[in-house]
């Protein structure tokens, strides 16, 4: 008789703590399901704080943009593209600076990258089974109250590519000077969801420049 | 810390000092609540503000005498606020902007003492004083726009409650219960001071046959 009362107070401890288990999975509001596309990304910048950046009055950008994809660059002038360049000629002239050819010496070169990085990983299949019923549910297919048998396989591979946008400015005008070489003084990299999108091209440039208060004329 | 302990062995021991009634000692009560968390201080003011509404709890409490239990108790609260974007400095010099997302996960594990003064007698109030102590599992995630890391870990936790139960029937072990729990919890990692909170719990008791 005490065994049986025993065994029922352990039973009791076993469903508190696998109640809790079960309100952990289902009571977490889940941070990425409440974030927009422009709240998804973020905006980098890094200044050569040695610089002065009033020192320089022209630029020129490139006619059109690189794509790094996995480390081989090739260059490339979609719609998207031509609207970042386009974004990015009239922040540099709103702060300041005048627009030149590339064969009139500018001050500053700018250039507009692409890159995509894919990487490849592992994933637990038992984690994506255990929410399925969540997921899908069978009363949809005419199952209600039915469950899912999960197959035996646990781990498949799995490929993910993900997507940046930098804006690089080079130091031209003090190359010489510098060792014969072209410093790269400030740079911009934008990073998230929906980037890649010629309507938000703009305001994501802008969001770059609001940043960097110092990159004046 | 020292005195929620000595606090905390105090409730341990003054029931071993008085006068056990045998016919209640070791009888099982299990206590389910749900669970209204407020973040308190450093916690409210530099991790999650927004109040929590995801949350329960539960115990198993054993009779020592009419008046005194000891037991194990668990839980979940769920954290979690958004702060619009902002512009933050970081420790390399480059400035980034992002909505940030705070989330965290507290799951304690404790040892949990409980004393109802008017536990030898009947009322239809019955207040009560609990103390505990134990650990805390922290899952905290912060994202950078959709950018997250994730810190799990184990931190102490001692935690001080009070409320009322009141039994479904004169002669009922079962009953309802409201109170409130205070829970100290020291939290050193990136930077933070500790994720104290108070939580507001109802639910309901019954006995363990």
């Amino acid at each position: 008789m005490k065994n049986i009362k025993r065994m029922r107070r352990i039973f009791s401890f076993l469903l508190l703590v696998t109640g809790t288990s079960a309100i952990i999975g289902g009571c977490r509001k889940d941070p990425l399901n409440n974030l927009t596309q422009d709240e998804s990304r973020i905006y980098i910048t890094n200044r050569d704080s040695t610089v002065n950046f009033t020192s320089y009055s022209t630029f020129s950008i490139s006619d059109s943009v690189t794509v790094v994809d996995n480390g081989h660059g090739t260059r490339e002038l979609t719609a998207v593209d031509q609207a970042y360049i386009t974004g990015v000629k009239k922040y540099m002239e709103q702060a300041g600076y005048t627009l030149v050819n590339k064969n009139q010496s500018p001050d500053l070169g700018v250039n507009v990258t692409r890159i995509y990085q894919t990487s490849t990983g592992v994933i637990s299949y038992p984690d994506y089974w255990n929410y399925y019923g969540g997921y899908y549910d069978p009363f949809y297919w005419g199952y209600g109250g039915y469950g899912y048998d999960y197959p035996y396989f646990a781990y498949s591979v799995y490929s993910i590519t993900e997507g940046a946008l930098s804006v690089d400015l080079l130091d031209l005008k003090n190359a010489p000077s510098h060792n014969d070489q072209i410093k790269i003084i400030w740079n911009g990299l934008i990073r998230g969801s929906g980037i890649f999108n010629e309507s938000t091209a703009d305001s994501q440039v802008k969001a770059l420049f609001d940043q960097s208060t110092y990159l004046k004329k | 810390m020292k005195n929620i302990l000595k606090l905390l062995a105090l409730v341990v021991a003054i029931p071993f000092a008085s006068t056990v009634m045998a016919q209640d000692r070791g009888e099982a009560t299990m206590h389910l609540n749900y669970s209204y968390g407020l973040p308190l201080g450093s916690f409210k003011n530099d991790i999650v503000g927004n109040n929590s509404p995801r949350g329960a709890s539960g115990d198993i409490m054993f009779s020592l005498n009419k008046k005194f239990s000891l037991g194990i108790a668990s839980g979940y609260q769920d954290f979690y606020q958004k702060y619009p974007r902002g512009t933050y400095k970081l420790n390399d010099g480059s400035d980034i902007s992002a909505v940030i997302s705070n989330s965290v996960q507290t799951v304690p594990i404790l040892a949990k003492g409980m004393y109802k003064p008017l536990g030898d007698k009947y009322s239809f109030v019955q207040p009560y004083v609990s103390l505990g102590a134990g650990m805390n599992l922290v899952d905290f995630r912060q994202y950078l726009g959709e950018f997250g890391n994730s810190t799990n870990s184990v931190s102490f936790q001692a935690q001080v409650g009070a409320g009322i139960e009141i039994p479904f029937g004169r002669l009922s072990k079962s009953g309802f219960q409201i109170g409130a729990a205070y829970n100290y919890i020291p939290y050193t990692k990136n930077g933070y001071n500790n994720l104290n909170s108070l939580a507001i719990e109802a639910g309901v008791h019954f006995p363990l046959r």
